[in-house]
């Protein structure tokens, strides 16, 4: 990982999603605080500072970009490791999925999301919709202490 | 108790209770000859005693025996002329009357006999009876395993669907995405095309978004099937009301006559009913589009089994009836894409909902001349529903 002081979390598997999430998040200039992860696993690394991100400096990201449908950890069992743990609980964490399922929606607001997006078909709306959310939660939202701060 | 088994121990044997008959009358001629010594006058009691006691134990058979033994005895030792079988004409009367008495005992313990018959008949029916229910039992039984059985094959089979409605709302839309996207990005390259090459990809982009919108009608269509309905008292009046007026926001510049009956109240999901409504108003709005000026009419009347159907007609492109079968299936269309945009899903959608609310779907039509789409529902019943209609 080039760039280990993320504002941004982003986790997700499909490498053209990361793509055009990217190229949404580019348009504000907030590409180069963005922190990928490719799967549960490497997210919850990541928070944790452990395995390749053993040496990355301290702080949490100020929001986390989480998909569902993941390999080997999946999106609600980040979601539920996040929330459970007192150094991690307070970040916010957005789940953005393809998902219209309320069985989904459902189980992340139980487990205390602060956002449930779904990716929209279209891509104007999903660029806005990614771009919306950077900029909210990146720039706009104040993020709990402990967060790694604005540059 | 003794006594019981005393009967039911002689029930078994004829000779013991004609026995049992000729002993009660001995020992009543023997309580006869004492109450003579001492010059007691009344000696009939005893043999009275005697035959009721034997038609009680015995049965018909000994009691007849006991009356006429006693009746003998009776006679022959205790009305004079005594020690024989004739009878003074003044001894007469108190032994007819002995005879009466004797006579009615007997009948008396005859109608318990019938009756101690019937009433084991009976119980050997009703023993019948309870073996044929213990049998209807097992069946009943062993039906509701089958049935358990195939609940649970049938709840295996729906988390099957479930899955794969879940898959498809999660894997199909990403790719979905991706075309759309990378076809978008193209297109900002659009100077290294040229015109052709632009339709191309506009078409790429119109097909990927439709089947967008066909995965996202298909997604709900299937989540009617598997979400549970909440019924409650609806009032379709008001809903209808709510639909119209949010579907005339979309008809502005066109001329449509609307003709809406007050709907009376029906017992049912709002939310599906509202669907329903929907789809069947917006379907008219729709195929009325050619009219210059839309007629559109909704309405109810009564249908089969206590049932209430509603209508809503218009004045549109109509069907050819030979098709009215297929109009009601997923994706099937009877128009053109080009003439009428859709997915085919709305009326099968209704369908569906109508089907869940145990109601039925029909429509009438013919090209060029107007359709009319019925759907029935059960009525609300109560005075919630009577002051509902009466509004």
């Amino acid at each position: 990982m080039k760039n280990e002081l993320g504002r941004i979390l982003i986790v997700e598997d499909d490498p053209r999603d990361v793509e055009l999430t990217l190229m949404a998040l580019e348009d504000y200039k907030l590409a180069n605080q963005v922190v990928v992860t490719r799967d549960g696993q490497e997210a919850l690394d990541y928070l944790y500072c452990r395995g390749q991100f053993h040496t990355r400096s301290d702080g949490n990201p100020a929001v986390v970009m989480l998909d569902l449908k993941l390999p080997k950890v999946d999106g609600l069992e980040v979601l539920n490791q996040v929330r459970s743990d007192e150094h991690l609980k307070m970040i916010p964490v957005v789940v953005l999925t393809s998902s219209h399922e309320e069985k989904d929606m459902m189980r992340s607001y139980k487990l205390g999301v602060n956002a449930y997006v779904v990716k929209p078909v279209d891509f104007h709306e999903f660029v806005n919709a990614v771009k919306e959310l950077g900029v909210f939660w990146a720039v706009i939202n104040e993020p709990p202490p402990g967060s790694i701060g604005k540059r | 108790m003794a006594p019981w088994n005393l009967q039911s121990k002689m029930a078994g044997s004829r000779r013991l209770r004609y026995g049992f008959s000729v002993a009660c009358v001995a020992i009543a001629m023997g309580l006869s000859l004492v109450f003579r010594h001492y010059r007691v006058r009344d000696i009939a009691p005893p043999f009275n005693l005697a035959i009721a006691v034997a038609t009680w134990y015995g049965g018909v058979g000994p009691s007849v025996l006991a009356l006429v033994l006693s009746a003998a005895c009776f006679d022959y030792f205790f009305s004079p002329p005594i020690y024989s079988f004739s009878i003074s004409s003044e001894d007469l009367p108190s032994f007819f009357l002995f005879t009466a008495w004797a006579l009615l005992i007997a009948s008396f313990a005859g109608a318990r006999r019938r009756i101690e018959d019937d009433l084991s008949n009976a119980r050997d029916r009703l023993q019948v009876e309870v073996e044929q229910r213990k049998q209807q039992e097992d069946e009943i039984r062993k039906l509701n395993q089958r049935l358990a059985n195939r609940a649970a094959e049938l709840e295996s089979t729906n988390k099957e669907l479930e899955s794969f409605a879940y898959s498809v709302s999660h894997d199909l839309r990403a790719p979905l995405r991706h075309v759309v996207g990378y076809s978008e990005l193209l297109q900002k390259h659009s100077s290294s095309f040229d015109d052709k090459g632009n339709r191309y990809i506009e078409t790429i982009l119109e097909a990927a978004k439709r089947m967008g919108v066909l995965i996202d009608d298909l997604l709900a269509f299937s989540r009617i099937g598997r979400t549970e309905t909440k019924k409650t008292r609806v009032n379709l009046g008001d809903l209808l009301k709510e639909v119209v007026t949010e579907i005339q926001q979309e008809t502005a510049g066109r001329e449509i006559g609307w003709k809406i009956s007050a709907l009376p109240v029906c017992y049912g999901d709002c939310p599906m009913l509202r669907v329903v409504l929907v789809n069947l108003v917006s379907n008219a709005v729709k195929f009325t589009r050619m009219r210059t000026r839309a007629e559109i009419e909704i309405g109810f009347g009564d249908g089969d089994n206590d049932d209430l159907e509603v209508f809503v007609r218009d004045n549109g492109a109509g069907f050819d009836m030979q098709y009215a079968n297929k109009l009601f299936g997923v994706f099937q269309r009877l128009h053109r894409t080009e003439e009428y945009e859709g997915t085919g899903i709305g009326l099968a959608t209704v369908q569906r909902i109508i089907h869940r609310h145990g109601g039925k779907v029909r429509a009438q039509g013919a090209v060029d001349q107007g359709a009319t789409f019925y759907f029935s529902l059960p009525k609300a019943h109560g005075p919630e529903a009577r002051a509902a209609s009466a509004i």
